[in-house]
């Protein structure tokens, strides 16, 4: 009897999210950034137990102390390459080439491998601590050949002014897929080199449209060609919610777990709609934080000279009535919060309806296959995600 | 469990963490156990004290256990009323497991800690100091140009426009005048250029590649021109001693550092700027030892009174104040309390050598370099900022 297919269910609710995201970014404040590693466990265990495949959650099984220890590793080996490194280098830039321009640009040549070095060991890691119905996922040791190939692909992407992006990002998709594991079941990412193109074209044709406009303006002094170019713009914003939706489809549809195949059906209008609304939520939830903060300064203001409401509030010299370390403080809450909310109000109305969308979007066609997968045994990998904490990568959640 | 008189049966989802299935079992809910049975009839007793949940669930209404000291096995609970009663009564639901391997993690902090102090106390300051020697001058004087547009943008005020440079011409001959008394230039690697940029800022500073500013505040904070031509010797010292090179490779090599050290977390680039303040606090106030020394002994060959540069701090501590406690760590200057009382001491030494000549600047002179920036109305608002550097 075949089963039927898992329908992907997603329990993560906006309220929850943004007491954990605040309560653990406050922490993370107040230590300087040590409680980071706290904060990305449990957030990243809240996310992953939201999404449920066939009504069974995923687990992240990662120890904020061993992200600590991965970060610490990470750290010794760096310190050495950063702080020496960039200093040489803005030496010979300033000898040779009386600027500091080249030594940036050098500098950041020579981490782009070490950027991807610490993407690849950072998806190992992720994967070695996610589980779902009890058994891991894992990512097998290669980073070498990643490197390689990230460096090659985002060269020719480059020179082709971004027209390869697609098969840049099929490439290296497929080689982290093909040595991804689920217990002892191997993935394999299928479709072809240019199976992305496609997924592309809006922004292609975006992009014709604004260089179009602008080269036609140029050339006939027709002010009139730039309404291509700001169509175009426009165009812009829907064909990257279409890339999103449309490439996540495509990969995951052409992935393979043995007979286990996927289904998907994202939407990229609802992805282009979440980014919009959630970005005015989040423009006018923040606008309202700096107000209540502005009017909280100006309450304690009139208490402490009365007399600056008669004169009125003419320019920031009026703060001066405030003593210098209550404005001190106040600056410090101000700029912290706004930092501090633009992060989890990020999270709750950004990150949250994404993985939302594309989980419950997400089905598992032949579940039944997955009866027969075995455990694979714990990759112990003392250095966690160092690299890519020590970076700024972005977050790679 | 108390509360728990009566027995709950339920079904659950348990998997085993060794193969896939996801096992339909039977609960039922002792008073101090949970009897779990397997589709194949065997049996588990989890007992009360052996319940976990697993931390920082998504969905609440239902229950996600696991059994102390079994990492893999999760058995995942909706039955409404078994999941209020395990809530209520399991005694170390959320008793979390210790950490291991403390004393490993507590090495490498110390490994960490002593690389980056290294290299940031150490390796980089020793690199800057001797590489600061080897820039060709050419190289320093477009580190410095690209510093002092930077200042003047910065500086600017609602209009954005860069901060003016002052060129009223009699100003700049006085000032030129000063320049010539002093008479570094055997000193210097290279020619030195001062600017005043129209601002009221009691400070002054150099840059790399000889370039020294003055701010108009500070002129107008001096009641004398040995002052200036005191604050200005001071400057001259820097450049001699190639400080604002050092300076600004050391910034180079630790502030990448740093920014490894607090990461990207919520606000973290206002931490890396105190942190930078603090490491390059240490060296500074032994450069401005250094420019002090310099400053002294120009003074005295020039046969102006070392004692300007004290007396100029004297009052500017009498409206100011002294920086004391924790901003104290802060602040790239030393104490100016000794800062004075070593300017008095050259003073006398340069007392007894008969050395202190004529003043440097005529009357007329000095006029002229107090309206460099053209005529100031003003003057008594002009010294509201707290001076940062001098």
């Amino acid at each position: 009897m075949a089963l039927r297919d898992l329908t992907t269910d997603y329990a993560g609710r906006g309220a929850p999210m943004f007491r954990l995201a605040l309560k653990t970014g406050v922490l993370t404040v107040l230590t300087l950034g040590f409680y980071r590693f706290w904060m990305k466990t449990r957030m990243r265990r809240y996310y992953w137990s939201a999404i449920r495949p066939g009504g069974q959650p995923l687990e992240f099984t990662g120890r904020p102390t061993e992200m600590l220890m991965g970060f610490l590793t990470a750290v010794v080996v760096l310190a050495f390459y950063i702080g020496l490194v960039n200093l040489v280098l803005m030496f010979l830039s300033f000898s040779l080439f009386k600027g500091e321009a080249p030594a940036y640009l050098l500098s950041f040549l020579g981490l782009v491998p070490i950027i991807f070095f610490a993407q690849y060991r950072a998806r190992r890691y992720i994967l070695a601590r996610t589980r779902w119905r009890g058994i891991r996922f894992g990512l097998e040791p290669g980073v070498k050949g990643y490197v390689w190939r990230a460096t090659l692909w985002w060269i020719a992407t480059i020179l082709s002014a971004g027209i390869l992006w697609p098969v840049k990002t099929f490439e290296l998709e497929k080689y982290r897929t093909d040595r991804t594991f689920y217990g002892d079941a191997r993935f394999e990412q299928t479709g072809g080199r240019w199976s992305l193109i496609g997924a592309m074209k809006h922004v292609y044709i975006a992009a014709a449209l604004i260089g179009g406009g602008i080269f036609a303006s140029t050339m006939s002094d027709e002010p009139v060609w730039l309404v291509a170019t700001a169509m175009g713009a426009a165009w812009a914003v829907l064909g990257l919610g279409h890339w999103k939706a449309e490439s996540f489809k495509r990969l995951t549809e052409g992935k393979r777990l043995g007979e286990v195949r996927f289904r998907c059906h994202p939407r990229g209008g609802r992805i282009v709609g979440i980014y919009l609304l959630g970005g005015l939520a989040i423009a006018a939830l923040l606008f309202a934080l700096l107000f209540a903060l502005g009017m909280a300064i100006g309450v304690l203001l009139s208490f402490l000279d009365p007399e600056l409401i008669a004169e009125g509030f003419d320019d920031f010299a009026s703060l001066a009535a405030l003593p210098a370390w209550l404005a001190t403080l106040l600056g410090l809450v101000a700029y912290f919060s706004v930092f501090l909310f633009w992060g989890v109000l990020r999270e709750v109305f950004i990150t949250m309806p994404i993985a939302r969308h594309l989980a419950e979007t997400t089905e598992i066609v032949n579940p039944d296959a997955l009866n027969a997968v075995r455990q694979r045994p714990r990759d112990e990998f003392a250095e966690a995600e160092g690299f890519a904490d020590a970076l700024p990568l972005g977050d790679g959640i | 469990m108390t509360g728990a008189a009566a027995v709950h049966e339920a079904f659950a989802d348990l998997v085993d963490g060794e193969t896939a299935v996801v096992h339909r079992v039977a609960l039922r809910l002792a008073p101090d156990r949970l009897i779990i049975t397997l589709p194949n009839g065997a049996a588990q007793d989890w007992m009360a004290d052996e319940l976990r949940e697993v931390p920082d669930q998504a969905d609440l209404s239902g229950l996600m256990l696991a059994r102390a000291g079994d990492p893999l096995t999760r058995l995942l609970i909706r039955d409404e009323t078994i999941t209020r009663l395990l809530r209520q009564n399991a005694p170390a639901l959320h008793r979390r497991p210790p950490i291991e391997n403390k004393g490993r993690i507590a090495g490498w902090a110390a490994g960490a800690v002593a690389s980056v102090s290294l290299i940031i106390f150490v390796l980089v300051p020793v690199m800057a100091n001797q590489l600061a020697l080897f820039l060709p001058p050419a190289g320093e004087k477009a580190l410095g140009d690209a510093t002092f547009e930077q200042v003047r943008t910065a500086l600017s005020d609602a209009d954005f426009l860069p901060v003016e440079v002052c060129e009223a011409p009699a100003g700049v001959a006085a000032l030129a005048k000063m320049e010539a008394r002093l008479d570094a230039g055997h000193d210097l690697p290279y020619p030195v250029t001062v600017a005043v940029l129209d601002h009221d800022m009691v400070n002054a500073f150099a840059l790399p590649g000889g370039r020294v500013i003055l701010f108009r505040g500070l002129i107008e904070e001096a009641e004398r021109a040995e002052e200036v031509a005191a604050v200005l010797a001071h400057e001259l010292g820097h450049v001699v001693n190639r400080d604002p090179t050092r300076d600004a490779l050391r910034l180079a090599g630790s502030i990448g550092v740093l920014g490894l050290i607090f990461g990207d977390f919520a606000g973290g680039t206002v931490m890396l700027l105190l942190a930078n303040q603090l490491i390059n606090a240490k060296y500074s106030q032994a450069a401005e030892i250094g420019a002090d020394d310099y400053a002294h002994g120009l003074l005295s060959d020039a046969g102006l009174p070392p004692a300007a540069l004290g007396s100029f701090f004297e009052r500017l501590m009498a409206e100011y104040g002294d920086e004391a406690g924790w901003a104290e760590h802060f602040s790239t200057h030393p104490k100016m309390i000794e800062r004075v009382d070593a300017a008095q001491a050259a003073q006398d030494r340069a007392e007894r050598a008969g050395e202190i000549g004529d003043p440097v600047l005529t009357a007329a002179e000095w006029r002229a370099l107090r309206t460099i920036c053209g005529p100031q109305d003003d003057k008594g608002q002009s010294s509201s900022r707290r001076p940062e550097r001098d």
